[in-house]
């Protein structure tokens, strides 16, 4: 509701309003005498203002029926009665209004300003527009899902709410010639958002940018340029499967396939995996998968059900420097780590799979420690998998362990038991990982 | 409108009874469809006023009732008529609406671009007005009576442009939508006097 005072001499209409073909009243037929069609007329008709501005207005009665006079009349905004004191009667047949400090409008099709009868029927309406200029469209995000299309999406102006029906229109154009196209396909992945169906070309940057229109102004956004080639993204790995690593109780192994589109389109790609212990919302993110359809994870807690994701990027298309666009994310997959006694640390990254080399900080070194080892030592036997195969090892010997003497073992026994212990380590004292946790760096012996 | 809408049956028709004449068919089938558009009629209605804004859909609302050319409200001397009659011009002002609706809908859609329930209520309304039209203009042939024939193109959409006011738009509209809904309500009631199990 605006303010209720009487302004000085205010500025009207800010500006006319857009003159709109229309076919309207020809549907009316003519005013009979007596219905009460436009007995009174308002001005001005429509206005369109800036919040905040203040409207003078009148209601002049045509005099019919004959010595009708404005006296008695009232006013009413959006069916609210407005204070008499903001009304005057300019003359005999003519009752003014002034509002002042005007709040937005309250509906799209505008407030409805109504100039009522003593008996309260309607002599006359006229509609105002309150609202703001659009602010410019920022942050415009393109993709293209299969290098044929294209699909835009955009932040409007700072403000948001202009309280007007603001129109966006996406235009786009060759940046080295052409005419401009406006984009037609509106809403497709949310209000501000279009999509281009064809007529792309490729190796050849492109120039967007957004208009937003209403009718207190226009707005456009700054330009974003990009060839199609550097937007590409593709639908998330299929067939997403998490599984148990064997009886090891920190690992779970994640395979999936490569999006089928890659195969059309010679480009490479590298994956994500992010993961998520059951009844948390932080996920964990292995950065490193490369070009990899599988990955371990490890250093996971026992006996846990985590949640598992994928996604891909794209990248090198046709030979484009330039990475891709990550697809979402699959859909979650969950496995549960096997059951433990003792807790295992959180945290991990991608581990490999029978003996081949990991990135981790652990296991990285244990390499350099076994190819010393092959080097020097003559161990042709020992491997990554015999690794995992002592660790498994320890933990089912921990477990006995434990049925029998009802204690945790710091793991001194070990290996040097020699019972199912990995060969080539057998009569070497070794101190097994406390808590269960991933073993100490191994300092290579002279 | 669906066919599915256009042809219904009757659920509790009994599959051991012979089945009924063609004409009563015929009847019954176009009194459902008239019950059905008049709930219709009453949804598009509700809104209508909800996207023009108050006092557009408070009670006691009473905005001039502006004469629509081609076509006015049913006469308070209409039930009193002749079945035969009634339906004649019930089948002339249900083959009037559709242009009126189709105005109303251009104008809403400058006017309530985003509105799309509403937009699309008003484009099925122009189409459910025309199919229960033809259904009426069918159920009068069946009866041999004559119906009003071919009519003239109504000429106030061919008319020359007129700017008008973004108020009385939202008056039409409402006008356009109250019409709809009182012929549609008026067509069910004067099938109903046809129709098995009503009044003779």
């Amino acid at each position: 509701m605006p303010a209720g005072r009487p302004g000085p001499a205010a500025q009207s209409a800010r500006r006319p309003p857009p003159l709109l073909p229309l076919l309207l009243l020809c549907v009316l037929g003519a005013p009979q005498a007596g219905s009460g069609a436009d007995t009174a007329v308002i001005s001005p008709q429509d206005p369109t203002l800036l919040i905040g501005s203040s409207l003078q207005a009148t209601c002049s009665v045509h005099g019919d029926p004959p010595g009708a006079t404005a006296e008695g009349l009232y006013w009413t905004l959006n069916g609210h009665r407005l204070p008499p004191e903001l009304s005057r009667m300019l003359n005999a047949s003519t009752l003014a209004l002034a509002l002042a400090n005007l709040n937005g409008s309250r509906q799209q099709s505008g407030d409805n300003l109504v100039c009522h009868a003593r008996d309260g029927s309607i002599l006359a309406g006229s509609c105002l527009y309150v609202g703001l200029p659009p602010e410019k469209p920022f942050n415009i995000s393109c993709w293209s899902k299969n290098m044929k299309d294209l699909t835009c999406r955009w932040t409007p102006g700072a403000r948001g709410e202009t309280f007007l029906h603001t129109n966006y229109s996406l235009k786009y154009k060759l940046r080295w010639y052409g005419q401009d196209n406006t984009c037609e396909e509106y809403h497709t992945v949310g209000p501000h958002s279009c999509h281009i169906p064809k007529d792309l070309a490729l190796f050849t940057p492109y120039e967007i940018w957004v208009e937003a229109t209403n009718r207190l102004g226009s707005a456009r956004s700054d330009v974003l340029t990009l060839d199609i080639l550097d937007v590409v993204t593709t639908d998330p790995p299929p067939e997403v499967h998490v599984s148990r690593v064997g009886g090891l109780e920190d690992q779970l192994s994640v395979r999936w396939v490569s999006p089928p589109a890659l195969k059309d389109f010679l480009f490479q790609a590298k994956y994500q995996i992010r993961y998520r212990v059951e009844d948390s919302v932080d996920w964990k993110v292995v950065d490193d998968v490369s070009n990899q359809t599988s990955c371990r994870l490890a250093g996971l807690k026992p006996g846990t059900v985590y949640f598992v994701q994928v996604r891909c990027n794209p990248f090198g298309i046709y030979g484009s420097k330039k990475a891709g666009i990550w697809s979402e994310w699959s859909h979650p997959t969950a496995a549960s780590t096997p059951r433990s006694e003792r807790p295992g640390p959180g945290g991990g990254a991608c581990e490999p799979r029978g003996g081949e080399p990991s990135s981790g900080p652990v296991r990285r070194e244990l390499k350099q420690f076994l190819g010393w080892l092959k080097k020097h030592a003559y161990c042709s036997n020992l491997s990554f998998r015999l690794y995992d195969q002592w660790r498994a090892w320890m933990q089912k010997s921990h477990k006995t362990r434990n049925q029998d003497e009802g204690i945790l073992s710091s793991g001194r026994r070990g290996a040097a038991r020699g019972k199912g212990g990995p060969g080539g380590w057998a009569g070497r004292e070794t101190r097994a990982p406390p808590g269960g946790r991933r073993p100490r760096a191994l300092h290579p012996q002279p | 409108m669906s066919r599915r809408e256009g042809s219904l049956e009757d659920p509790q028709a009994d599959s051991s009874i012979s089945p009924l004449p063609h004409l009563e068919s015929k009847i019954q089938q176009t009194h459902s469809l008239a019950r059905l558009l008049t709930k219709y009629a009453e949804q598009l209605l509700q809104e209508y006023v909800q996207h023009q804004g108050d006092p557009f859909g408070l009670p006691g609302f009473s905005p001039p009732r502006l004469p629509v050319a081609d076509l006015s409200a049913p006469a308070p001397g209409h039930a009193g008529l002749p079945v035969p009659e009634r339906l004649r011009l019930d089948e002339a002002a249900l083959a009037a609406l559709p242009p009126l609706l189709d105005v109303v809908r251009r104008r809403q859609a400058e006017l309530n671009p985003r509105a799309l329930r509403l937009l699309r209520r008003l484009e099925d309304a122009a189409r459910q007005a025309r199919a229960l039209g033809a259904a009426v203009e069918a159920v009068l042939a069946a009866l041999g009576a004559e119906t009003r024939g071919p009519r003239p193109e109504p000429n106030a959409i061919a008319a020359a442009t007129v700017t008008a006011g973004v108020f009385p738009a939202k008056v039409l509209g409402l006008r356009v939508c109250g019409l709809y809904r009182e012929w549609v309500s008026r067509t069910e009631a004067d099938l109903g006097q046809l129709a098995p199990g009503g009044p003779a």
